[in-house]
């Protein structure tokens, strides 16, 4: 390292004197102050060579003394017994914080600009279906690619979100939209979720909406699921579903304070589903609601310890819809489930009535449903049965389209693998006014 | 008529479940009183000296390492430390708390992460040090050790008020392989 030396001390100044001098007095100035500097500076290197000669020894020195004791302490440590740091007192300087110690041990969780905080999962399946349908063909289908993201921004909050790639085109209560082989991408979920406690957690986003069990359990993934498809009743907004699956909006959720019942509630407030009637758009409303209303809903459920996988609930959905040319609607849905879900078993039961009561008429629509899943795990082999019931009115002013449908499904699932689920699965329904349908699906799904 | 028929659908379905049901609850190996091998030692469930907990029963045990609880009373997070998969330690912790099996254990929590109930996946560390060290340096941590290798820069927590060198302590290991 080099210091200023008086030579370069006087060259500032001379230049700071002769800063109000003309230019032409600068000139002769500057080119002897630079002789000199030169010659000076030639002196001082021959100087200098000897003593970084000098220098070098002494640290090489110094670099032997160091690695003597280095290996004089390694040494020590592995002749003494593993000795752990002293316990500090509770109310001494706290310890190190998690993100220095999970850097050491486990994976970082901190901010790192070097590193991404996102955490994938990919989901897909792909089905080879017929049915008894006109029209209908058997075919191989590719179902939904799912690539679920999720990241723990902080110790309080977390980013969750899927983004679906899915083929085929939309039904909106009955309409359809888009082309048959097309893919298109949906942000499924796109939740930032705040956990201040076991008693409070919020989360802002796009999320399934907490009406009953399936819609909450299960999300845009079949692995998960132990049959092929959703139940009627939890079918999503574009796949003809009947239930507003998905909010946009903020959820509270947490425990309530309740012992060995285990209760939790589940309160949530969001644009709700789009009115417009017919629905030729997106029937989420993720970016601009048609109305000033909110839709609200309340969930409450127990998990009590005594019965291990045992969860009842019920839920309560409001909402006001405002479809053209029709009186405004106010929608209500009330669910209740009760199910048990174990590792080798499984038995789901919900049953919910949606509620239409266009302002101004007397009249109400009512729309119940309800289904019943049971499985049992035998080694690699689950098979299943489900039944379900749908009874929409035929003047239902929302979804003219769904009418009556119900039958069983049997099917069986064999786990090829940890990540991977075969399933084999037979429908039967019954509608109103129609033939009933016969429908065999083989599917793969898969987690990547 | 189809009414009916959707009766004696959800009927024989519901006599299908409570057949399986009873099939599927005998009587578990972890609830069944076992003899305590002689070699064997008890598993310590510990947590940082700054924890208030002392006692947790194995209800409440068992929805801390599944994950269903995130914060401890004084509000810091939750960090589960299990060891790693094959570990003899591990597998009491699946086995006795959580009564799951391996495949079990990974599936609840990609599936609790996946809706977003579980907010923090378990860290898995190699080594009962590695567990010691990671316990005594983050406040929130729980994790678990033999008695032998507790020193005083973790705490053992009681459990269903038994202390891991109370007898009727319901956590055992088997010891270490010689090898």
């Amino acid at each position: 390292m080099k210091f200023p030396g008086p030579l370069t001390i006087r060259v500032t100044c001379a230049l700071k004197l002769t800063g109000r001098m003309m230019v032409s007095r600068i000139f002769p100035l500057l080119l002897g102050i630079l002789v000199n500097t030169t010659i000076l500076r030639g002196q001082q290197l021959v100087d200098a060579t000897a003593a970084d000669k000098q220098t070098l020894q002494l640290l090489l020195q110094r670099i032997d003394q160091l690695e003597a004791r280095v290996k004089q302490l390694e040494a020590a440590k592995q002749a003494a017994p593993l000795s752990l740091p002293s316990a500090p007192a509770q109310t001494s300087a706290p310890p190190a914080s998690e993100a220095e110690l999970q850097a050491d041990n486990a994976v970082p969780e901190r901010m790192d600009s070097s590193k991404t905080l996102l955490r994938m999962r990919g989901f897909g399946d792909i089905t080879l279906h017929g049915d008894s349908q006109r029209h209908d063909t058997t075919a191989f289908s590719l179902g939904q690619l799912n690539l679920f993201i999720t990241s723990d921004i902080s110790e309080k909050f977390k980013f969750l979100s899927e983004i679906v790639f899915e083929g085929g085109p939309d039904n909106i209560f009955g309409e359809t939209r888009g082309e048959n082989n097309a893919f298109g991408v949906d942000v499924e979920r796109m939740v930032l979720q705040y956990s201040h406690s076991d008693y409070f957690r919020l989360a802002v986003g796009r999320y399934h909406t907490a009406i009953g069990y399936y819609n909450t359990a299960y999300h845009h993934s079949t692995w998960f699921q132990t049959t092929t498809g959703r139940p009627f009743l939890f079918q999503f907004e574009d796949r003809g579903g009947i239930l507003p699956v998905h909010t946009v909006g903020a959820s509270a959720s947490g425990l309530i304070p309740s012992g060995h019942l285990g209760l939790h509630y589940v309160a949530e407030v969001g644009n709700g589903r789009a009115s417009r009637s017919p629905i030729t758009d997106e029937p989420v409303q993720n970016v601009v609601d048609d109305q000033n209303h909110k839709a609200f809903n309340l969930a409450l459920f127990a998990r009590p310890d005594a019965v291990r996988g045992l969860q009842v609930g019920f839920s309560a959905y409001r909402d006001l819809l405002a479809p053209a040319n029709l009186p405004r609607i106010g929608e209500s849905i009330f669910a209740a489930h009760a199910v048990l879900v174990r590792s080798k078993f499984e038995w789901l039961n919900e049953v919910l009535v949606v509620r239409h009561a266009p302002s101004g008429t007397p009249r109400v629509f009512n729309t119940p449903g309800f289904y019943t899943q049971v499985s049992k795990q035998f080694g690699s082999y689950r098979p299943y049965f489900r039944y379900q019931y749908v009874n929409a009115p035929s003047t239902e002013p929302i979804f003219p389209d769904v009418g009556l449908r119900q039958g069983p499904s049997f099917g069986l699932r064999y786990d090829a693998s940890e990540t991977v689920a075969v399933k084999l699965q037979y429908d039967y329904t019954a509608l109103r006014g129609q033939p009933a349908v016969n429908a065999l699906a083989l599917q793969v799904g898969f987690t990547f | 008529m189809r009414r009916r028929a959707g009766l004696q659908f959800i009927l024989a379905s519901a006599v299908f479940s409570i057949a399986a049901l009873c099939f599927g609850s005998a009587p578990n190996s972890s609830s069944l009183p076992k003899p305590q091998i002689a070699s064997e030692q008890n598993l310590a469930v510990v947590v940082n000296l700054s924890n208030p907990v002392q006692n947790l029963s194995m209800p409440e045990l068992r929805r801390i390492f599944l994950g269903e609880r995130s914060h401890w009373p004084n509000g810091r997070r939750i960090t589960l430390v299990m060891m790693e998969t094959g570990q003899p330690e591990r597998d009491v912790v699946l086995r006795d708390i959580c009564q799951m099996n391996e495949t079990d254990f990974n599936n609840h929590f990609l599936h609790g992460v996946f809706t977003g109930e579980v907010f923090v996946s378990p860290k898995t560390l190699a080594t009962p040090v590695g567990v010691r060290k990671f316990v005594f340096n983050v406040p929130g941590a729980i994790g678990y050790l033999r008695v032998s290798d507790l020193d005083s820069t973790v705490k053992a927590l009681r459990i269903d008020e038994r202390g891991p060198e109370d007898k009727g302590y319901r956590l055992h290991v088997p010891p270490r392989s010689s090898k």
